[in-house]
């Protein structure tokens, strides 16, 4: 019964502005302080790499953002099908939310990524499996907004955007599998491997600190974004004349 | 000091690429903002239109 009354709060719009309005300054407030903590951890607290020196440091600033441009289109994906079985509204609305955010840190992760590559491999580009895929990901972005800004009709923008949002997750697990199935010279995994983490103590715990402030500021802005596209969304419900007043 | 700014050399790759990173984190919450004002906007001026 419980899990049901939440199932249905979650497919109400109001509930869900207010549960956005109440939990957005939390989210938003440890995200803040959590990035700065593991800014200095990872920039004044953590030794050099033996290998790669300082240079190393760039991964406080490219594996979070390349982390957060999969997670943004799983949970698009995600949402984005629970709308087309459910046929819910809010779930459409949080996957429109996604879109423009995981573009955006998906150019983070390639224009990082580019400045890590050049001094590291020599070149800011090169046609590597996993750097085309993550390009791949900026298109299959771009494509979901396009669709959705090019049909008029809200329900059908929902549908249609929704069905190329699910298919193409597939590209997520090829970003991610992509540096062991093929030769490439991006680097493996370091931190999500089975087992033990092939990093020292006093390097992983800023990093890991970054993916959990990473993962609290998508939630904020989330939940900012989905707001307005709720307002957007509900036009004459009696339920925005309350909030607005 | 100025050894922590040039990084071992490494400081011309890796402070453009902290500024960009978090350039676009902080971007995002000015655009998220930005278009939650909006479509609060447009909102009222609605209700004011139906009344």
């Amino acid at each position: 019964m419980a899990t049901w009354t939440w199932f249905h709060r979650l497919a109400s719009p109001p509930h869900v502005y207010a549960f956005a309005r109440r939990w957005t300054p939390w989210f938003g407030g440890f995200a803040a302080l959590a990035m700065c903590a593991a800014l200095f951890g990872g920039l004044v607290l953590a030794p050099a790499d033996y290998q790669q020196k300082d240079a190393f440091r760039m991964v406080y600033v490219h594996a979070p953002t390349a982390w957060l441009s999969l997670m943004i289109y799983t949970t698009m994906a995600v949402a984005a099908a629970v709308g087309l079985i459910w046929r819910m509204k809010v779930a459409h609305a949080a996957a429109a939310a996604c879109a423009p955010v995981g573009a955006w840190f998906t150019v983070a992760a390639l224009g990082t990524g580019m400045l890590w590559g050049k001094p590291m491999w020599g070149a800011y580009w090169v046609w590597d499996p996993r750097l085309t895929a993550e390009l791949v990901l900026l298109f299959l972005y771009f494509g979901y907004m396009g669709l959705r800004a090019g049909i008029e009709d809200p329900v059908k923008a929902d549908k249609a955007s929704a069905v190329l949002a699910v298919v193409g997750v597939i590209n997520v697990p090829i970003i991610k599998f992509s540096v062991e199935w093929w030769n490439s010279l991006h680097q493996v995994a370091t931190v999500m491997q089975m087992g033990k983490p092939k990093m020292d103590f006093d390097m992983l715990w800023p990093l890991l600190l970054m993916f959990l402030a990473f993962a609290s500021y998508f939630i904020t802005v989330l939940l900012i974004r989905l707001r307005a596209e709720l307002l957007r969304r509900e036009r004459n419900a009696s339920w925005i004349r309350e909030v607005l007043a | 000091m100025s050894e922590f700014f040039d990084m071992g050399g490494y400081g011309k790759y890796l402070w453009p690429a902290f500024a960009l990173g978090f350039g676009i984190v902080v971007l995002n919450v000015v655009l998220a903002l930005n278009s939650l004002s909006s479509a609060k906007q447009d909102a009222r001026r609605r209700m004011e239109m139906s009344q």
